[in-house]
């Protein structure tokens, strides 16, 4: 089992269908890491890039951020949102061609659970909201990258999902011995995502195992639980996940403050509902 | 107090909250009643969405696909992996609770 586990790694991880990040990402990473580089230089080394900026502009003017006026230079957008959370919508816009196409209605539901982060994260008034709008937009990413390295599996995990009637999770577990969770794990390692991105990303269905961020995981498990509620979208199965009562008691929630949440929730929706970024 | 995209706006709607332009002018302040001129000028300035007293849009039937009946009558359903669980069918009610009490505000502000 365990080398069965490892050959399916291997190939998760293997770079040929993996979705490829553009080589600007490469850069701006060792950008960042040098302390002396500004915004304005990072901007401009992503500007040069005139697609993915338009890509990235449509995104960060998305209902999910909310911004009043329009963000028109990556220059702003950097300086209003940060850099990590830049890095994340390059990333979900490189992905996002494949997500519309492996798994139909992943899409709508990760753009409402990424709302949804940003609203719980406000409401508790967490700081940068915006990071988890980022985590919440890429917490199933794993379920995608398994769609495209494991086509087979794939097949496998939905039909025993819809014959056993059992959640996604559970079937990807059944077929591949993990879930699409452990792959986020490995993809963040992978991609040098920053630590609270990926233990939202590794521990959304299992918060109380994040050690460093607990709040980013909280958020998105407490997020992604509303958005099987409201079942915008389609993430694989039609069962709201266990919403782990200590999760929702550690980040202050209330049923009073979770009936606040869903009112920006559904007065939101419809924006939501009517974006989507080509 | 809803979202709506601008080729919903009627005449006589409310502005909940302003419109601003790209540079964060105010374009059309709140508790303005919009005439059709705001909403021609609106869509010369390329506006998409504005947000409006209210709940106009009736989402209680559907709308964009989002229907908060449907909600309501799914809510069994999607619960069933849960019903020996007393937490999660505290939150299964909550959801209940919060929907009926969303319906029955919106079908008042229909009369």
């Amino acid at each position: 089992m365990r080398d069965l586990r490892t050959e399916r790694k291997g190939k998760i991880l293997s770079v040929d269908n993996l979705p490829t990040l553009p080589p600007v990402l490469d850069e701006v990473t060792k950008m960042i890491e040098d302390e002396n580089t500004s915004p304005k230089q990072i901007a401009d080394v992503i500007s040069k890039d005139q697609v993915l900026s338009a890509k990235v502009l449509k995104m960060v003017n998305s209902p999910v951020y909310g911004f009043p006026g329009r963000i028109t230079t990556i220059h702003h957008a950097l300086v209003l949102l940060g850099i990590n959370v830049i890095r994340g919508i390059i990333i979900s816009t490189a992905v996002f061609d494949v997500i519309t196409s492996s798994m139909v209605g992943l899409w709508e539901h990760s753009l409402c659970t990424s709302t949804i982060s940003k609203i719980i994260a406000e409401q508790i008034n967490l700081k940068d909201p915006e990071e988890y709008a980022i985590a919440g937009l890429l917490h199933d990413l794993g379920k995608v990258i398994i769609a495209i390295q494991l086509p087979e599996e794939k097949k496998e995990i939905e039909e025993v999902q819809k014959k056993e009637d059992i959640s996604y999770l559970e079937a990807e577990k059944k077929i591949l011995g993990f879930g699409h969770d452990r792959v986020n794990a490995w993809l963040c390692d992978h991609w040098k995502l920053p630590l609270p991105t990926k233990e939202a990303l590794a521990y959304h269905h299992n918060p109380s195992l994040a050690k460093f961020y607990p709040d980013f995981a909280n958020v998105v498990h407490v997020a992604d639980c509303i958005s099987k509620v409201l079942e915008v979208g389609f993430s694989g199965d039609e069962i709201v996940p266990l919403l782990q009562k200590k999760s929702f008691l550690s980040l202050g929630l209330t049923f009073k403050k979770l009936a606040k949440i869903m009112d920006q929730v559904l007065e939101n929706i419809i924006e939501v509902l009517t974006f989507i970024p080509k | 107090m809803q979202k709506i995209p601008l080729n919903k706006a009627k005449e006589g709607m409310v502005l909940a909250k302003p419109v601003l332009k790209d540079n964060g002018m105010v374009l059309i302040s709140e508790n303005t009643e919009l005439k059709e001129d705001h909403i021609a000028i609106l869509k010369k300035q390329g506006i998409k969405f504005i947000v409006v007293k209210g709940a106009p849009l009736d989402m209680s039937e559907g709308m964009y696909g989002f229907s908060i009946k449907n909600r309501i009558e799914r809510l069994d359903y999607i619960f069933r992996k849960h019903k020996n669980d007393k937490w999660m069918q505290k939150v299964k009610k909550f959801f209940f609770i919060y929907f009926n009490y969303q319906l029955k505000k919106m079908e008042n502000q229909g009369d």
